[in-house]
């Protein structure tokens, strides 16, 4: 009976073993590179940006797909919807303010010590057609969007462009209420009150590896 | 870079862009009788209470080398900062542990630098030995990974303050400070973009003077003791009252007229203290600037008169500074009587001297005026050396932040792209300013040329090149 249990486990496992290496071998992952992404809001006193270059993950999309700007659909796409997985990371403490002394105050209340990282997982990402020729392809991306420990669903259009043969630039933005992910709106010295509406932008940066030149 | 551009860059302050600055404008805003809005000027309470915020860095444990007069200083500092524990100390003569004792009550005595490097708990190390040991700790101490604060001078060879400055400029991934530190002054910032925006009017001369009569000997139980205690006294391992003492005012001369000099004439004399010395006791030293406008700088350990401070002249007028440990930063403005009306200076706070009245530039002057007026004490003065640590230990945690964030998501094989990273703007803009390892270079090769051409003669002149300042 031990013995029997044992076999099927040991078979189950070869098959799961064979189904990832399955996804792997139909799929191309793009890793990140050095990117821009900034925060953006509003105090009493005046406006204010956090900038940051650093966006960790990945973005991994079937090996159909061809991000080729010239054509009208997105090749490998089915029905608008593209089987891509996205993780996102961006360290809280790689955010640097435009405005004096706003950087200890904003990682303070963001609790950079115990969240760390603002993390984006994406659930479905869906193209929007017909894509006009020579432009990025535009995109719906939904998913979980994680700060201050608080995870939130959110939607955001996004534009994906090719930089060259192997490397993708990832365009997006969204507008989000500090309160809705528990964060306090910092009071900066102890006087501006900073305003809830924050906006997230970035530009990611992903590259494929190279492919090797024919011999 | 032309030659007679300094590190800083061109001079890129102008009247309007001094205005629009907020930084700036803070700074009028004190002048005309405002709160200057500037992080060491609150007291960081929030309005309501309900939220409070740290400005201070986490902690960077950190190690001093050399337990001397300056190792002392430096100890004591440290120990007046939040966020700078000491946790080793090292020097070659152990009876200097008794008298840091207090300072440092916790830390692991070291005679040999080499162990103490080997701690992986020791993030920065702060060298404060004799000038001429500084290069083979420096560099052992960069290659160990640690950040390096290296007093100023760098080194007493030309070559050596090269070697260290490269090795600085490779270690990317750790924080180097040059102890040039008047440079992490706010009240020295403060007055920089006011004089580089050209509120003195066409620059045409400046001088400094450093007087403070003393033996500059110390004593020690043995001959071979007080031999080693006293190696600034011997012209072979000491850059001289230049490279020891003027080297401070010669770098903030530089820095707020953003030019270097081309030349550089000596003259230098042992006067007062002929006890077998052969480093002068007196000294001066004529720095020739493009356009004309020259630098002399003198220095005297026999005579005490009007103690230390720097004079920057222009047509419209002349900015005095000084620096004590009581007062800490202190600068004033002498107007000539066809000087364009500024405005501000109406409102200021205005000092005599002599038959000059002196208009008192300075962060923060109207708080202290109401303080005072109100009877209650001044805050005690902030030294440049407590500024400058706390910058480098603030830097030093920012650099090991976000170097760790960098390797992390994207490795370090790409040790150009770490660079780029590293000095790029997002960094460099969240920095706190001190002098890195050029600024550092500069004003030591400006300093040992001066030293060279004080012992070569009676009015020797050096020529510097462009290339004793490159890497």
């Amino acid at each position: 009976m031990f013995m029997k249990s044992k076999t099927i486990l040991l078979a189950l496992s070869a098959t799961a073993l064979f189904a990832l290496t399955a996804t792997a071998a139909d799929t191309v992952r793009y890793k990140s590179r050095p990117s821009k992404v900034n925060i953006a809001g509003t105090s009493t006193a005046h406006d204010w940006v956090m900038d940051g270059q650093i966006i960790g993950g990945f973005m991994e999309v079937p090996k159909s797909v061809e991000f080729d700007q010239s054509k009208p659909t997105l090749p490998g796409a089915t029905g608008g919807k593209l089987a891509a997985q996205v993780e996102i990371t961006i360290p809280v403490t790689s955010m640097n303010g435009s405005w004096h002394g706003m950087d200890e105050p904003m990682q303070d209340a963001m609790n950079a010590k115990e969240h760390p990282n603002i993390r984006f997982h994406l659930l479905e990402l869906t193209c929007k057609e017909p894509h006009a020729a020579g432009t990025p392809f535009q995109f719906d991306a939904k998913g979980e969007l994680s700060l201050h420990g608080v995870t939130n669903m959110i939607t955001m259009p996004v534009s994906i462009e090719t930089v060259d043969a192997n490397k993708l630039k990832v365009v997006g933005k969204t507008p989000l209420k500090m309160t809705d992910f528990k964060i306090q709106p910092p009071v900066k010295l102890g006087v501006f009150r900073t305003g809830d509406e924050i906006t997230i932008s970035f530009e990611w940066l992903v590259a494929r590896p190279k492919t090797p030149a024919p011999q | 870079m032309e030659n007679n551009e300094t590190a800083a860059g061109p001079n890129a302050f102008n009247r309007r862009e001094f205005i629009q600055n907020a930084a700036s404008f803070s700074a009028l805003m004190a002048f005309m009788g405002g709160v200057p809005l500037h992080a060491e000027e609150t007291t960081n309470t929030p309005a309501t209470g309900e939220t409070h915020y740290s400005t201070v860095s986490a902690p960077v444990n950190c190690a001093v080398i050399g337990c001397g007069t300056q190792g002392r200083e430096i100890l004591t500092t440290l120990s007046r900062l939040p966020n700078a524990p000491v946790v080793a100390i090292c020097d070659s003569y152990p009876a200097a542990f008794k008298r840091v004792k207090e300072s440092a009550p916790t830390a692991e005595t070291f005679t040999d630098y080499h162990k103490l490097l080997e701690k992986k708990e020791v993030q920065a190390v702060i060298v404060a030995t004799p000038s001429h040991q500084h290069r083979e700790i420096v560099e052992a101490a960069l290659a160990a990974g640690k950040h390096v604060y290296c007093e100023a001078p760098l080194a007493t060879t030309v070559e050596d303050a090269r070697a260290i400055a490269l090795a600085a400029k490779k270690a990317i991934k750790v924080n180097f400070q040059s102890g040039l530190q008047m440079r992490a002054d706010p009240q020295r910032q403060f007055l920089l973009p006011f004089i580089r925006s050209g509120a003195t009017g066409k620059n045409t001369m400046a001088r400094s003077q450093w007087h403070k009569k003393q033996s500059w000997r110390r004593t020690a139980p043995t001959p071979e003791r007080e031999a080693a205690l006293n190696w600034h006294l011997n012209a072979a391992t000491s850059p001289g009252l230049m490279g020891e003492l003027v080297i401070h005012q010669l770098d903030m001369i530089c820095w707020l007229m953003n030019k270097r000099p081309n030349a550089v004439s000596g003259w230098g004399s042992t006067l007062q203290w002929k006890d077998g010395r052969t480093v002068a006791d007196t000294i001066q030293a004529m720095f020739e600037f493009p356009d004309g406008v020259n630098y002399f700088a003198d220095a005297s350990i026999a005579n005490s008169f009007d103690a230390a401070y720097e004079i920057l002249s222009g047509s419209d007028s002349a900015v005095m500074l000084r620096s004590t440990p009581e007062d800490g930063s202190k600068a004033w403005l002498f107007k000539e009587v066809d000087s364009p009306l500024l405005g501000w200076e109406v409102y200021a706070r205005k000092e005599q001297f002599y038959q000059e009245t002196g208009i008192t530039l300075m962060l923060g002057a109207s708080k202290l005026q109401k303080k005072l007026k109100a009877g209650e004490p001044p805050p005690p003065a902030i030294t440049s050396l407590q500024h400058a640590l706390r910058a480098f230990i603030e830097n030093s945690d920012l650099i090991e932040t976000q170097v760790k964030n960098y390797v992390t998501n994207y490795g370090d094989d790409d040790a150009e792209a770490l660079r780029g990273f590293i000095t790029g703007p997002n960094i460099t803009k969240a920095r706190l300013s001190t002098a890195g390892w050029q600024e550092g270079l500069d004003a030591t090769v400006l300093a040992l040329k001066a030293n060279e051409a004080i012992t070569k003669g009676q009015g020797h002149r050096v020529t510097l090149d462009k290339q004793m300042f490159e890497v």
